[in-house]
């Protein structure tokens, strides 16, 4: 299982998540692809994302079953507790402030 | 309106969060840590097993009301995991479980038997016939001295013993030090489970006398398998932050032999060794007055 979600991305990388997966919300992609196949989608989101932010979030063997990446600016970001990751939320004067 | 909260059972929890700074508060009705900036942190807390709190964490009283709510194991803890005290749901909020384990303590014959069936589980086989629980305990302390012995050996690390100061946490060598927070995560999500299954920590069967005699009863059982070669491996490599790499370790290894399903099941099998029938209501005793509605399970929650 894959869901990715983007902000803020141009809409050509829109469509070309399309191609692969189903947008069940405005942005938000689900599907579920082989790790080549995911490899290669996040590469696209990678080279497309210009000003916006995304983030990917896919099953695994990892204690809480899932894993995650993100790329762009967001107020979320992934901390590690001793292995298990969280997301921390910035305060809205933080220098990371993107919608 | 949102339904009341309940307890999700052990086994589909993950093991432990460490928790190192910051006030932990309830916002929105979510556990959250907040730091001196302003970052706020969810923490799931109805998913993980037991939450560690580490030195410069404060708690608010409502995010210790949430912890109860949703069965999680709130353990305020010194440097490197060692316990200091704990909090959640309180044990024993089953009295049907916590008088068949305290009628199995209190008989001596079922007692010897449940002490048996805990070493068969920990050697892999029957301890030797007509041993009284006193000298079984002095075979297990021989072969535990044996197995930190040829752990140091295989791991290739320098062994004087097992040896520690929970005052004077710096005073350790290296391999006492990841032997220490290797045991605490152990014992953090072994307390977890065993008031989760509705026991009493403190009514042990090998050990007696402290607050978690039986969670280290049960601890010990897989211990020597799972989390010592984990500590003697990370101390083979002298990382520099050792104590968190420990603890990655041990997430691992709790990962990888579904530790969490399993100690409830082995909880319940080792009594059940004791041969003694649950005790049963006695007639002129009162029921609930009122039902608290239907729960997600049986054991493997917290009521």
């Amino acid at each position: 299982m894959l869901v990715i979600v983007t902000e803020n991305v141009p809409p050509r990388l829109r469509g070309r998540l399309a191609v692969w997966l189903v947008e069940v919300r405005a942005g938000v992609y689900v599907g579920n692809p082989s790790k080549r196949l995911r490899e290669l989608i996040w590469e696209q989101v990678r080279d497309g994302v210009e000003a916006g932010n995304a983030v990917m979030a896919w099953t695994t063997n990892t204690e809480s079953g899932y894993d995650f990446e993100t790329i762009g600016a967001n107020r979320r970001i992934p901390v590690d507790f001793d292995g298990l990751r969280l997301v921390s939320f910035l305060p809205s004067d933080s220098k990371a402030d993107a919608p | 309106m949102l339904p009341p909260l309940k307890p999700i059972a052990m086994k589909e929890r993950v093991s432990m969060i460490f928790v190192e700074r910051g006030q932990i508060d309830v916002l929105d009705g979510a556990f959250v840590v907040v730091d001196d900036g302003g970052v706020r942190t969810h923490i799931p807390v109805g998913s993980v097993a037991c939450i560690m709190l580490e030195p410069g964490t404060r708690v608010s009283h409502r995010a210790v009301a949430l912890a109860a709510r949703v069965g999680t194991l709130l353990v305020w803890v010194g440097e490197a995991g060692v316990r200091l005290y704990a909090s959640g749901q309180p044990g024993g909020a089953r009295s049907d479980r916590l008088l068949y384990q305290a009628k199995l303590a209190l008989d001596d014959t079922a007692r010897l038997k449940v002490v048996r069936k805990m070493y068969e589980l920990r050697f892999g086989e029957a301890p030797p016939q007509r041993r009284s629980v006193e000298q079984l305990r002095g075979i297990e302390g021989a072969r535990v001295r044996e197995t930190y012995k040829n752990l140091a050996r295989r791991y290739g690390v320098k062994w004087q013993g097992r040896k520690y100061d929970p005052t004077d946490w710096d005073a350790s060598d290296l391999p006492n030090l990841c032997l220490s927070a290797a045991t605490a995560s152990l014992y953090g999500i072994t307390e977890a489970a065993v008031l989760a299954a509705g026991y009493a920590p403190a009514v042990g069967f090998i050990h007696t006398g402290k607050p978690l005699s039986f969670v280290y009863d049960i601890a010990d059982i897989f211990k020597f398998d799972t989390v010592v070669p984990v500590a003697f491996r990370i101390a083979a490599q002298e990382p520099p932050e050792p104590e968190r790499k420990v603890r990655l370790a041990c997430r691992d290894m709790f990962r990888e032999t579904k530790l969490l399903g399993r100690i409830i099941p082995m909880i319940e099998d080792i009594l059940a060794a004791g041969e003694l029938e649950p005790p049963r209501q006695p007639a002129e005793s009162i029921g609930p007055a009122f039902s608290d509605g239907e729960n997600l399970g049986d054991a493997g929650h917290r009521y």
